[in-house]
């Protein structure tokens, strides 16, 4: 069967996402990932057009169209008020994709280097550590598992992991998961919640992995198990509710890249039109 | 009695040294058309206070008159990292406080309750509470729980941008809300622009949608494309090519201050002239 690494990545997110919850749609590969559940394993997911709002909607990926997605489509607007609570009530899924994790699971998007005087200053901790501090499951991604991404101990973390102050503070609530990578499925089982493989991608060793972990991996007993290949089903949902191929922009760089997203932006007026025809509101 | 007032006369009241909170979300419904006048008042020191910044956040750092940033994030989405918020936080040129979406929120709140502070969990066991000076731990009086304590943020200004106003100052919101509610009731002034001015007989068939009071509004102005280059659902989608020319200007000198002379230093008729005109604007961005 033909599928390429996004489709197994987004396959294997969508396994994970079950219950009547909110799924928040800030990626490609997170909007799809919550729209496979829905259509498979998990009818009652409520996913949203936006990381924010538009309930009961097909999510279309797309660069800048995810409120006029809620809009065609009659969505159900929420406010931001709406999405903390359900965050803080543990009915809020979302898969997160941090610049930086580390082997007991704190990640970081707020900066590389020291926070007072960054390297490179990212983007600002956002949600997560709301994210980190209520939901009974958090969920991370990474599309290039390298020592930079995939490291001993976070520069800053935005999210909480587990260690110490989790013990002290928050408990369980908020801890890590999983974590899937183009290499494989982590979750965080080994000695005091660090990283432990769960299953390797088809073709992947364990020492292609470690080769690009920047941490001595906590390796399973036994056979390693490999990850499930995406069914018919699940690429042909992907691929007909991302005709444009959104998800590709996240794993290309360089020219390649320039040249999809300028695709794209002409092109995805066009592609909601087609999928939901304009209606006039008054 | 009308709120109406031109962009020109709102930025004349904001004084320097002032904190400003403004609406909207990175790429979405930013009061540019307000940001873009408030950078031509001259106006410095300026405190700016966001949940989701972008664009208007990186303009008036990269104008020099920004003194302090609170905020959850500052970035691009889709075009990646903001330039000069990124050069600013690299050479610590102003200063900043890395709060979270909820905190913001709560500071917010915490003001239009009247309480000093808000209690939560958001943030325990991230380095955002060894960072962020303004925040406290504390100990909920009734258990031994540890909790954060969000001080109250009182802004003096609040910039918005919504799809429709009447001349009172009620303001309907089409596409995602964001925090904007939050900004107008903590705000000791509101100034909201919209796409279009509405009698109040209009505004009010759009029920929910009215989300600005004008209890809680002071101004009100008519500036149509007043996003640009964000966008402003469900009528005009962001301006990603105008921003890849934006973030590409920062990178030198001589191109920044050619940007600033066309695109800040213009009315915002000459402003949309600039960026192509109406007509062009339309054809690239109505969706």
């Amino acid at each position: 069967m033909d599928y390429s690494l996004d489709e197994l990545m987004i396959a294997t997110m969508a396994k994970n996402l079950t219950g009547e919850v909110l799924v928040s749609s800030v990626t490609a590969f997170g909007a799809l990932a919550a729209l496979v559940a829905q259509k498979t394993h998990a009818p009652e997911l409520a996913v949203l057009a936006t990381p924010e709002s538009g309930m009961e909607v097909t999510p279309l990926p797309t660069l800048t169209l995810g409120q006029f997605l809620t809009d065609v489509q009659r969505g159900i607007p929420l406010t931001m008020e709406e999405i903390f609570d359900a965050i803080f009530c543990d009915l809020f899924r979302i898969w997160i994709n941090p610049a930086q994790i580390d082997q007991f699971g704190n990640v970081n998007i707020s900066a590389i280097g020291p926070w007072e005087k960054p390297k490179v200053a990212l983007v600002g901790s956002r949600g997560i550590p709301e994210d980190t501090s209520h939901l009974s499951q958090i969920f991370y991604y990474v599309l290039h598992h390298n020592p930079r991404s995939v490291v001993a101990k976070v520069d800053f973390r935005s999210g909480a992991g587990n260690g110490p102050e989790r013990d002290q503070y928050l408990g369980p609530w908020g801890a890590p998961t999983l974590l899937v990578t183009d290499l494989g499925v982590f979750n965080f089982t080994g000695p005091q919640g660090s990283m432990a493989v769960q299953s390797l991608h088809p073709g992947i060793t364990l020492d292609d992995v470690q080769a690009k972990t920047g941490f001595v991996l906590e390796m399973p007993e036994g056979d390693i198990a490999v990850t499930p290949q995406p069914t018919l089903e699940e690429l042909d949902i992907i691929r007909r509710a991302d005709p444009l191929e959104v998800r590709k922009l996240e794993l290309l760089s360089g020219e390649q890249a320039a040249e999809k997203f300028v695709t794209i932006y002409e092109r995805e007026r066009q592609a909601l039109h087609v999928a939901w025809p304009a209606r006039s509101r008054f | 009695m009308s709120k109406l007032l031109s962009a020109q006369a709102m930025v004349d009241q904001i004084p320097d040294g002032a904190s400003v909170t403004i609406g909207g979300s990175s790429l979405s419904r930013k009061p540019m058309a307000l940001v873009r006048a408030l950078a031509r008042s001259g106006r410095k020191n300026l405190t700016l206070i966001v949940n989701v910044g972008g664009p208007e956040v990186d303009l008036l750092i990269g104008l020099g008159v920004v003194s302090k940033v609170i905020y959850a994030f500052v970035g691009f989405e889709v075009l990646g990292l903001a330039p000069h918020f990124r050069a600013a936080r690299q050479t610590q040129q102003v200063e900043f406080e890395e709060w979270t979406e909820y905190t913001v929120m709560a500071g917010l709140d915490a003001a239009i309750k009247r309480v000093p502070f808000l209690p939560t969990r958001a943030g325990l066991g991230t380095d955002v509470l060894h960072v962020n000076r303004s925040f406290r731990t504390i100990e909920d009086p009734f258990s031994s729980q540890t909790l954060v304590a969000v001080p109250a943020i009182h802004p003096d200004f609040a910039l918005l941008h919504v799809n429709y106003a009447d001349d009172r100052g009620n303001g309907v919101i089409l596409g995602d809300g964001h925090i904007d509610v939050l900004c107008a009731k903590a705000a000791r002034t509101t100034f909201m622009s919209c796409e279009r001015v509405l009698n109040g007989e209009e505004l009010q068939k759009f029920g929910r949608d009215v989300q600005v009071l004008r209890i809680h509004t002071q101004g009100v102005t008519e500036i149509a494309w007043g996003a640009h280059p964000t966008g402003c659902a469900p009528e005009y989608r962001a301006d990603l090519k105008h921003l890849e020319e934006y973030i590409a200007a920062t990178g030198d000198a001589a191109r920044w201050n050619a940007y600033k002379d066309n695109m800040v230093w213009a009315e915002h008729n000459q402003y949309l002239d600039r960026v192509g005109g109406r007509e062009h604007l339309v054809s690239r961005l109505h969706v």
